[in-house]
């Protein structure tokens, strides 16, 4: 019986098994580790286990023999040892040097003695590559949740700052909008007074003023985010840039106390840049650098040439700003206090307009605090003009005009094209006191019919209006021969200036667009610019 | 069954000898240092265990069982709950990212961890009490607490007492907690407290003899 299961083992078994006696020399070894290690059993049989194997010396398993004889049993974990006995890896699996292995080793007892050890060897080779597939398959899905669940974080982060946002918002717009209401019902009920009603019209004025900016910012957030913001580039001198936006901002600066500190290069900073947007950067940053400096305190700008580039500082003492804010100074819709808790007005849209023109300026902003308490600096760099050698005389360059120039319309005969009668009349006004001749006409018809007798130099309208619209009355203008003013240069008021709205203005045949509500400066100098156009 | 303060102090010392090598075996295998509490023994009725470990294994726990023979008998038990188990491998075997499961190879490994600390405990019995037990290969098994302990009761008849130490595995700044379990017959249990007892006597007079008595003791 035990010759037959003897030969049981020794034939079928798929372990590898290996008796030793007492003195670790080989009694038996089935075949299937023959096989594995390549030598018949009765090359082995009565040769000392350490001898055919002195890899289980050097690597310390030799103890566990030592242990079995001395009565314990001993369980070799895959994953701690790899393996036992050198073996060739079975062949097409995995990419191992050796057969993965786990094993046993025991005493091997006849009655109560100890006659010597027995060694079983399982092939793990399979499992473990299995086990590999499986963990990676595990991990690559870890991978996959922890990276949608960053994703979602990251989207509802930002659907946050977007409510917040337009929490904001409409507080911003619905504030100026009460002390107008307010003041205007004031005013419509003649209650007020002389020195009141000023004061009301004040009141209301500012407050038209900051709404207009609001409505401004908003444009050219999305201006720049559909990639639609120019520039009209030209050659101008930055400190006088700087002069202006100082100036801008001094009233506020005395009203709190604030010291405004000046220093620039002697002769002029040439860069090439957007007049109206350079004022907007520095205006900004101004602006704010005042809004967050306490009655008292300082804000200093200092202009140099460094390294081919124009670079500008603003430094405030005031109140900094968090490390952990810093970085998303320049973000959009970003404001360190949100929600119910802010303190400052506005959108938190300036800065991130500031550095978007910025880098259309080809220049660089970047912004330093050393945390709350301890001030703030903005530091804008701009590409010098370079082709500018000649720095004496005015400061003035190349195309720039006067502004006393860009502001004469006088003679120009004008055309007002506008349902409206308020904004017909206002217009009117505005555009007589420069010495402009004019004549209104309330609908496109009118319009038409006026035409051919007053000959108008330019032609300004409104887009909405009844019946023909301004899009229909500038193409049917467009139709006209140039004797009957079919070029006249048009200027079209928008209430709604988007970019679609814009290229829609543009190929209808309109040469500008001016939005509402309409500020006299702009109006004027595009008047100017086009009529000169005409000549 | 009450130990006496001097019995239970040369318990306690004799386990702590064992774990000792134990944390010494297992950081030349893993390359790890690995360090094993002071355990904390105590001896209840097997009736009581349940109760006693119950309060730190809730869920699931893997047991590693290996039953010896001799002039003292019993089963010898290491415990852990299933999370710990999980963790505990993971730590041993730096396997990169913390698997949630026991693979058949994780498996393995408890059964090794097992092996080598219920090896420690049962081969002194051999070699520093000089009583003859026998013991095979242990075997894994995950269940229940109840599970273990209906099982531990079916094994053998006769009231038994169970020595459990509670004590806790540290790898790499992490620690696992795990419970040895010595499920004894009174008779084996007297055997061993006496023969742990007259050890302890050895002990104190070769401190006499020599500077470093435990390293005399474990080259025996």
């Amino acid at each position: 019986m035990n010759a037959a299961l003897l030969r049981w083992v020794h034939d079928l078994s798929v372990q590898g098994i290996i008796l030793t006696d007492e003195q670790l020399l080989v009694r038996f070894c089935n075949g299937w580790l023959e096989k594995q290690i390549g030598t018949k059993e009765s090359d082995l049989i009565g040769r000392h286990l350490f001898d055919i194997f002195p890899e289980l010396k050097t690597r310390g398993v030799d103890r566990y023999y030592f242990e079995a004889i001395n009565g314990q049993s001993r369980v070799l974990s895959h994953r701690l040892h790899k393996y036992l006995l050198p073996m060739a890896p079975s062949s097409g699996v995995g990419t191992f040097a050796q057969m993965q292995q786990s094993a046993r080793i025991s005493p091997l007892y006849e009655e109560d003695r100890i006659v010597g050890t027995i060694t079983v060897i399982d092939d793990v080779t399979e499992r473990v590559i299995r086990e590999m597939e499986l963990n990676a398959q595990l991990e690559e899905r870890g991978r996959l949740l922890s990276s949608e669940l960053a994703a979602r974080e990251l989207a509802e982060a930002n659907s946050r700052i977007k409510d917040e946002f337009l929490a904001t918002v409409s507080h911003e717009i619905r504030a100026p909008l009460n002390a107008i209401t307010g003041w205007t019902q004031l005013l419509l009920n003649g209650q007020l007074d002389e020195a009141r009603s000023h004061h009301a019209l004040d009141t209301i004025q500012r407050n038209v003023k900051s709404q207009a900016q609001i409505i401004e910012d908003l444009l050219d957030i999305s201006r720049i985010v559909a990639g639609q913001m120019r520039l009209d580039l030209q050659p101008l001198n930055l400190t006088e840039s700087i002069e202006a936006a100082i100036e801008s901002v001094s009233p506020a600066a005395v009203a709190k106390n604030i010291q405004l500190i000046q220093s620039a290069p002697s002769q002029p900073v040439f860069i090439m840049g957007d007049g109206g947007r350079l004022q907007q950067i520095l205006w900004n940053l101004l602006a704010n650098a005042v809004k967050f400096t306490p009655g008292g305190g300082m804000v200093e700008t200092a202009l140099r040439e460094i390294d081919g580039f124009a670079e500008l500082t603003v430094r405030d003492n005031g109140q900094g700003i968090r490390a952990d804010f810093l970085p998303f100074v320049f973000d959009r819709f970003r404001q360190a206090e949100g929600g119910s808790k802010r303190k400052a007005g506005g959108l938190g849209l300036g800065l991130s307009i500031v550095r978007n023109l910025v880098e259309m300026h080809g220049g660089v902003i970047a912004v330093e605090s050393r945390g709350e308490g301890s001030g703030t600096v903005f530091t804008i760099s701009l590409p010098l003009l370079i082709a500018e050698k000649d720095r004496s005389g005015s400061g003035r360059m190349g195309k720039r005009t006067d502004d006393s120039d860009a502001h004469d319309i006088s003679g120009c005969r004008i055309l007002i094209v506008e349902d409206d009668k308020d904004s017909r009349e206002m217009l009117g006004i505005l555009l007589e006191a420069f010495n402009a001749e004019t004549m209104m006409a309330a609908t496109a018809t009118e319009a038409l019919g006026q035409m051919p007798r007053f000959k108008p130099d330019i032609l300004i309208s409104d887009l909405g209006m009844p019946e023909i619209d301004g899009y229909d009355l500038i193409k049917q203008i467009r139709t006209l021969t140039p004797d009957q003013g079919g070029r006249v240069p048009a200027i079209a008021l928008t209430g709604f200036a988007g970019a679609e709205e814009m290229k829609r203005v543009h190929s209808a045949g309109f040469d500008m667009h001016l939005s509402k509500p309409i500020d006299q400066d702009k109006l004027i100098k595009a008047v100017n610019q086009l009529r000169h156009k005409n000549l | 069954m009450m130990l006496t303060e001097r019995q239970s102090d040369a318990l306690g010392e004799f386990i702590n000898i064992a774990f000792s090598r134990t944390a010494s075996s297992l950081s030349e295998i893993t390359g790890q240092r690995v360090l094993l509490d002071v355990p904390q023994v105590e001896i209840y009725p097997i009736d009581k265990v349940a109760t006693n470990l119950a309060r730190f294994l809730p869920g699931d726990v893997a047991s590693i069982h290996q039953p010896f023979d001799g002039s003292i008998a019993g089963d010898a038990f290491l415990i852990l709950n299933y999370e710990g188990a999980v963790r505990l491998t993971d730590l041993l075997t730096d396997g990169g990212s913390p698997q949630p499961q026991l693979d058949e190879s994780a498996r393995e490994v408890l059964t090794e961890v097992g092996n080598i600390l219920l090896n420690a405990c049962l081969g002194m019995f051999g070699n520093i009490l000089q009583v003859r037990v026998s013991f095979t290969v242990p075997s894994l098994h995950l269940e229940s607490l109840d599970g273990l302990i209906d099982s531990i009761k079916k094994e053998r008849d006769g009231l038994r007492y169970a020595i459990i130490v509670y004590t806790s595995f540290r790898i790499r700044e992490s620690s696992v907690k795990g419970y040895l379990v010595l499920v004894l017959s009174v008779v084996s249990l007297n055997r061993l407290i006496s023969e742990i007892e007259s050890w302890e006597d050895r002990q104190n007079e070769s401190i006499h003899t020599s500077t470093n008595p435990e390293a005399s003791s474990l080259e025996n």
